[in-house]
């Protein structure tokens, strides 16, 4: 990016690190150096030196765990686990750890920037943050602004669409963008995330609930990793008595994943067919009487309709080894051991869908929990409670000129406000849209590594007249945006106070451990600002096109329709007129008082009689709640599993899971089906950049089966080609024993094209632009593993 | 005066390396693949797909061993590499000469150079950092998801790590070379 | 410069006889096609050794190819392939002088400087390879890690230096008593000082294929054959192998002396081998076999090193002194095999079995190949050997009697 100030010089010039000088090095905590190939890398130390501890949520993936950055004359030098959050119970992962390559990260956005150059050439320039608000107010020579299009469209605000990745701050931006600014068409990471295994456990069990891994003694795993994708307290919990130590473990994965060297059993099930794999299992519970029959008559709504269902279409385990690749015998025993547990759990798992039977086989899985009648229950899918915290309403505006959403086009369900990224992608590139959209805000996200087909993505985005971006990195999206807002990272700025519920609910605050760096500001001041100076504007243009407006404010007085405008919500900046610090202890000490806001000030977690509770056990281990105040039962008599959901049937969609044929797992000779995945050192695009994490993976490459890497004279570390029907990327070789022969996985979230991203720009491969945009038809949920590819060495 | 251990719940270990991430940001690191002071290591796994062993892929979490009769301090010139009271083998950076013969006799390979002293560098279970200020535990210890490392001293029979050695098997590494190691397996 | 040197031997000569002491005359010599080959390849060699130090002080341990887990690399090669050559010349030298083996005597002194000029040398590779020799020369006084093998070898070999030169001193005073008893210090101190090098590798309990008593007696034995070898290359040159009869007797005895030492040191290459590869051990074995498969091993230590010097001794009864300095030749770049392989080879097998990263292959027999800064410093460090030789020869009468 061709700002002033170059990359090199970033830690000198930064104020809040002055005190890095070049020879003060290995005085300070802050370290920085280049390696060989001249690429800086930073590290800290800790010292014996007066230090703040503050207590702060990671935000390096969406887990959250709790931590406490110590901080050394003003710089972050280690984020240390915080023991009093019952979710994450005193842990960091490394990415957690490495949270502090990310605030230092040297390719960081510092100002406000505003394109000069064409989209995706990289040059843009500094300006002041009001220029930049101008600037999407009012656009440059280069690009039209906001006010501009919401009059060419006669205010229909849905001509912008938005979207947002996850976390604290998430909510603010759509109170922003949805409520106030007025545009339905939101999408977000729902829709190329776990958007069937939540609607699939909700249908079902009415909750994707918790897995208790604590009290479980047998664990079906199926297309979860959690020794590489992290989720507490299910990863600390599941690995701590696995292999012959308590709790049983069947792991189901098409390759050998870390969780299956935990695992007692592996399974080498083919891609997309765990439904006929559950359904085999409850093919045998049916048909031997192995189920908790109370248990089912209780609570099990068509539990009986299931069990002739799965009869009649004769799903057993003869019929499933031939789709799944696993052995009958093997059916049988896992059914019967499962069965025969006291506490089994079918792991609900969370992750992208996979294939396009996802929200059945989740229905599958929830109700085979239920036949165990083990929920509800310790040791079982819990529901748990959560910590009430007020929330204040939004007045949000009604825009007569707004219409609704339209990415509807082969989805059976529409799940409301997140919509489908992909058919509102497609549908805008193939001018299936009723009206024009025209702008993208977008924060925290980047389709371009996150959506299928990247290419797609980027003309959709050329296709905008205006994309504004608040992030904290030069993301490959960013680098199609016309205004870049820089954001505070996660250690720089206090978010809004957050409740976790289930077993042992808290409530948690993420505290900035330093001021906002460079000139980024936080989330919500930047909601604040861009409120401030589009509200106005926007009002005016309201006025101008909207009738119901019209009739409403026909022959106001200036004050009265000042007072028109405040109390309909046109006030864009209404839910920012406090700061979240001012927000945060009002709701707390509404909900539990002063001394709870003290204790969540001081240890960044209040949950009731925390100080009674909260108990060091062992050097490692704490308890949070006693036994005899956990969560474990809270349905009771209102506990439901909905196993023959009728009025799915009027939608088109099976009423109880049911396998098609054509989800059978095929791939063609010669070709390979292309699976995705995490290891636990990487989230997303967003981490890649980040160099404690790089220097651990410096970047992703193909699994390829040994023998038929060899057939084809590839060896570890080759260049390969790898093309599918939407595009092709470049990546070395990784030959493993650890997939099948027909398949080839590699690590999501690489090959980024941003070059203002030095350590992630073009390594590796990235996953999107060859996985092909299919959709899984309840949602419309991007479906991930069901791309086929070719390979060839370059 | 302490003689300070650690016990490893192995069979834990996810291979996740916050450790490992953990022990440089504390302890200052430098980034670079080979400048690690930890571990964790796996073998290729064996077998043939679908048919792999899952016991011949464990992961193996690890650092320097400090051992009690450690090989690096027999063969350092300068007595630069020492026993600390604590009984931490520990690098005095001021009398390192660099002659890397400790790299050389150290069968763990858990030494390396550190770049901007040039001196040789290692795992100090923390003592520089985060003992010196008080706290009980090494950075790798309190980091870990799944709990695999207890730290402690090993002559105090009520400590957690004399205890959990009193009750559970547990196996050190390379223990042929007789080099007592200090970082003790569990079975 | 030259004027303070001149001045400098001139006070030099009041004390043992010189040839030379006009500096300008060093640089005279006939100037047959081999002196000038010679003269111009040390002295492109003492240009790398400028651009090779340069470029060490400049990046430090960053120019040379050593890693993690292979941390000592061709500088230590060089330094022991120099130090193995000044024992070697020394011990040849005390036979003749010290132990009166009368026909042995004739090359007594400059065995001497040969062993003082390696020696040198070996000093100088020694100051490139360790990180920080000033503060070495400091902590191993003040802070003595008594236990060290390298701590003994500093030691010992610094001693080894001032008895050495003492005997030299004497040697060409003709003070044939005090240059004995210092060479009987020289030598044991010399003989001490090499085998406790040799126990720097043989005291590494955890690199079994170097760990044990073989490494302290193959070095003596070794550096005996080097020395025989160095004494065929010194003379070869000096008479252009037109050696005279005395000169041939003296040699002759040497060949088969050489022969007798690398009968004995084929017969311990054998043993060596065949009790790392009997029984299988992994990290023992398997680097045995690897290190028997490679052609460093088998070209450079074995065939050149010591079958062929061997066999033309054993053809010619010892007598094809003339061939003698040409298998020298090849004798010594099989001996700076031995060097290179024994310090690659201990370190051949991974401490670190284990894979540290997903994507990397499975840790096998460790690489190490040095990198241009270690060739060019190796190859400067010959050129200054070459170059001191030179000078002891041109300035110091270097026969057992002067002119």
């Amino acid at each position: 990016m061709k700002v002033e100030i170059s990359r090199r010089r970033f830690l000198q010039g930064s104020v809040a690190l002055s005190i890095i000088g070049g020879t003060s090095i290995g005085a300070t905590s802050l370290l920085s150096d280049e390696n060989e190939h001249g690429e800086m890398r930073i590290m800290t130390r800790t010292t014996n030196t007066k230090a703040q501890k503050v207590p702060f949520l990671c935000g390096m993936c969406v887990n959250k765990c709790a931590g406490v950055a110590r901080v050394e004359k003003g710089v972050v030098v280690k984020l240390d686990p915080n023991p009093y959050f019952p979710k994450s119970r005193n842990m960091l992962c490394p990415r957690g750890n490495a949270g502090i390559q990310t605030l230092y990260d040297p390719d960081r956005l510092k100002y406000p920037l505003v394109r000069v150059g064409n989209r995706g050439d990289g040059k843009y320039k500094r300006v002041s943050w009001d220029e930049a608000y101008d600037a999407i107010l009012n656009g440059t020579d280069k690009f039209k602004g906001l006010l501009q299009i919401l009059d060419e469209e006669k205010d229909n605000r849905s001509t912008i669409g938005y979207c947002n990745g996850e976390g604290l701050s998430k909510e603010g931006f759509e109170e922003l963008m949805g409520l106030k600014i007025g545009t339905p068409n939101y999408v977000d990471e729902i829709s190329i995330c776990l958007e069937t295994v939540l609607g699939g456990y909700s249908a079902t069990i009415g909750a994707y609930g918790e897995a208790d891994m604590n009290n479980a003694d047998y664990v079906i795993i199926a297309g979860a990793n959690r020794a590489e994708a992290i989720i507490t307290p299910d990863t600390m919990d599941m690995f701590k008595r696995s292999k012959g130590r308590g709790l049983k473990t069947i792991v189901l994965d098409p390759r050998f994943t870390n969780t299956a060297a935990k695992a007692d059993r592996w399974y080498a099930i083919n891609p997309g067919t765990d439904l006929a794999f559950v359904l085999a299992l409850t093919y045998v519970v049916f048909s031997e009487n192995l189920y908790d029959k109370e248990f089912a008559k209780k609570y099990l709504i068509g539990y009986e309709d299931y069990k002739n269902h799965v009869i009649k279409n004769s799903y057993t385990p003869q019929w499933a080894e031939k789709i799944t690749n696993i052995p009958a015998d093997e059916i049988y025993k896992t059914a019967r051991e499962f069965m025969s547990s006291e506490h089994p759990i079918y792991y609900q798992g969370r992750r992208s869908v996979f294939a396009k039977n996802d929200f059945q086989l989740r229905r599958a899985q929830a109700i085979f929990q239920g036949l165990s009648g083990n929920l509800d229950k310790k040791g079982g899918i819990i529901y748990g409670k959560k910590l009430a915290l007020p929330k204040e309403d939004v007045n949000s505006p009604m825009y007569a000129q707004a219409q609704d959403r339209f990415d509807k086009e082969g989805i059976a369900i529409f799940a409301g406000k997140t919509g489908s990224w992909i058919v509102f992608r497609n549908m805008v590139l193939e001018g299936k849209n009723p009206y024009p959209v025209r702008a993208m805000f977008m924060r925290k996200h980047n389709p371009m590594a996150g959506v299928p087909n990247t290419k797609k993505t980027e003309e959709f985005l050329k296709k905008m007249d205006l994309n504004v971006m608040i992030d904290i990195l030069p993301s490959d999206t960013t680098m199609f945006c016309d205004v870049i807002l820089p954001e505070a990272s996660y250690l720089e700025r206090t978010s809004p106070v957050a409740s976790y519920g289930f077993l042992e609910p808290a409530i948690v605050q993420r505290r900035a451990a330093i001021k906002p760096m460079f000139e980024s500001k936080t989330p919500e001041v930047i909601y604040k600002e861009l409120a401030e100076k589009l509200t106005e504007p926007l009002w005016k243009n309201s006025l101008k096109y909207d009738e119901d407006v019209q009739d409403d404010t026909k022959g106001m007085k200036v004050d009265e329709l000042a007072k028109y405008y405040k109390e309909n919500g046109f006030d864009l900046t209404e839910p920012w007129e406090k700061s979240v610090e001012e927000l945060n202890k009002e709701r707390v000490v509404k909900a539990f008082g002063e001394e709870a806001w003290n204790t969540l000030e001081e240890k960044g977690v209040y949950y009731p009689n925390m100080d009674k509770y909260h108990k060091q056990l062992n050097p490692n281990e704490y308890q949070y709640y006693p036994e005899d105040k956990k969560n474990y039962t809270t349905k009771g008599d209102k506990l439901k599993v909905v196993v023959n959901f009728k009025n799915l049937a009027k939608k088109g969609v099976d009423p109880m899971p049911t396998w098609h044929d054509e989800w059978a797992f095929k791939v063609p000779d010669g070709q390979f089906r292309l699976v995705t995945g995490r290891h636990a050192q990487f989230t997303q695009s967003g981490t890649t950049n980040n160099m404690a994490l790089r220097d651990l993976i410096p970047t992703n490459y193909i699994w390829i089966n040994k023998r038929e890497a060899k057939k084809r004279g590839i060896e570890f570390g080759d260049m390969l080609e790898v093309k599918s029907s939407v595009g092709k990327v470049h990546i070395k070789a990784y030959p493993t024993e650890k997939i099948a022969p027909n398949m080839i996985f590699m690590l999501h979230g690489f090959g980024g094209s941003s070059k203002e991203m030095e350590m992630a720009y073009g390594k590796g491969g990235n996953d999107a632009s060859i996985i092909e945009d299919k959709i899984e038809p309840v949602y419309g949920a991007a479906v991930m593993h069901e791309t086929n590819v070719e390979i060839r060495k370059v | 005066m302490a003689n300070y251990g650690m016990a490893l719940d192995y069979k834990n270990c996810i291979n996740c390396k916050a450790c490992e991430v953990a022990c440089k940001e504390e302890n200052g690191v430098q980034l670079g693949a080979d400048k690690h002071r930890i571990w964790v290591g796996v073998k290729e796994i064996e077998g043939l797909w679908p048919n792999l062993s899952i016991a011949s892929s464990t992961f193996e979490p690890s650092q320097c061993q400090q051992c009690e009769n450690a090989p690096c301090q027999e063969v350092c010139p300068t007595k630069a590499t020492h026993y600390t009271k604590d009984g931490v083998v520990m690098v005095d950076a001021d009398k390192c000469i660099l002659c890397s013969y400790c790299m050389e006799a150290c069968p763990y390979d858990a030494r390396y150079v550190k770049e901007d002293t040039m001196t040789v560098d290692k795992c100090t279970f923390c003592s520089d950092t985060r003992l010196l200020r008080g706290e009980t535990t090494t950075a790798c210890q309190a980091t870990c998801p799944t709990k695999v490392r207890t730290f402690g001293d090993l002559d105090d029979p009520n400590s957690e790590i004399s205890i959990l050695l009193a009750h559970r098997e547990h196996r050190t590494l390379k223990t042929h070379l007789g080099t007592k190691p200090k970082l003790f397996y569990l079975i | 410069m030259f004027v303070l040197a001149e001045k400098g031997m001139k006070i030099i000569e009041r004390f043992i006889p010189m040839r030379h002491t006009d500096i300008r005359e060093l640089l005279n010599f006939k100037k047959t096609p081999l002196n000038l080959l010679v003269a111009f390849t040390t002295l492109v060699f003492l240009v790398l050794f400028v651009v090779g130090a340069t470029n060490y002080l400049i990046h430090g341990h960053h120019a040379y190819g050593v890693t993690r887990e292979h941390p000592w690399g061709l500088m230590i090669a060089m330094y022991i392939f120099f130090v193995v050559s000044s024992t070697g010349l020394c011990i040849m030298s005390a036979i003749g002088h010290v132990f009166e083996v009368e026909v042995l005597e004739p090359f007594a002194k400059r065995a001497i400087h040969g062993a003082l000029v390696t020696l040198l040398s070996g000093f100088i590779v020694i100051f490139l390879e360790i990180g920080h020799p000033l503060k070495m020369m400091i902590y191993n006084t003040i802070s003595p890690g008594l236990t060290s093998a390298i701590w003994g070898m500093g030691v010992l070999y610094s001693l080894y230096l001032i008895f050495i030169v003492i005997e030299f001193f004497f040697l060409l005073r003709h003070d044939h008593k005090w240059a004995k008893r210092f060479g009987i210090f020289g030598l044991v101190v010399g003989v001490a000082a090499h085998s406790n090098l040799g126990a720097v590798f043989g005291f590494l309990v955890a690199r079994p294929v170097a760990n044990g008593i073989y490494y302290p007696l193959y070095f003596i034995l070794s550096a005996m054959v080097t020395g025989c070898y160095l004494i065929f290359l010194m003379y070869g040159f000096k008479y252009k192998l037109n050696f005279p009869p005395e000169m041939q007797k003296t040699l002759v005895a040497t060949a088969k002396i050489l022969g007798l030492l690398l009968a004995i040191l084929l017969f311990f290459e054998i043993w060596r081998m065949l009790t790392a590869i009997y029984g299988g051990m992994e990290d023992r074995a398997e680097t045995a076999l690897h290190i028997l498969k490679s052609s460093p091993f088998l070209v450079g230590e074995i065939l050149l090193g010591i079958v062929i010097p061997f066999l033309v001794i054993l053809l010619s009864n010892g007598k094809a002194i003339k061939t003698m300095v040409f298998a020298s030749l090849g004798g010594m770049v099989g001996i700076f095999f031995m060097r290179y392989d024994l310090v690659h080879d201990t370190q051949l097998y991974p401490m670190q079995t284990l894979k540290l990263r997903e994507y990397q292959l499975p840790p096998t027999f460790i690489e190490y190949f040095p990198s241009t800064t270690e060739i060019f410093i190796a190859l400067g460090a010959i050129g200054i050997a070459i170059t001191l030789y030179y000078i002891g020869d041109k300035i110091l009468y270097l026969e057992t009697d002067p002119d």
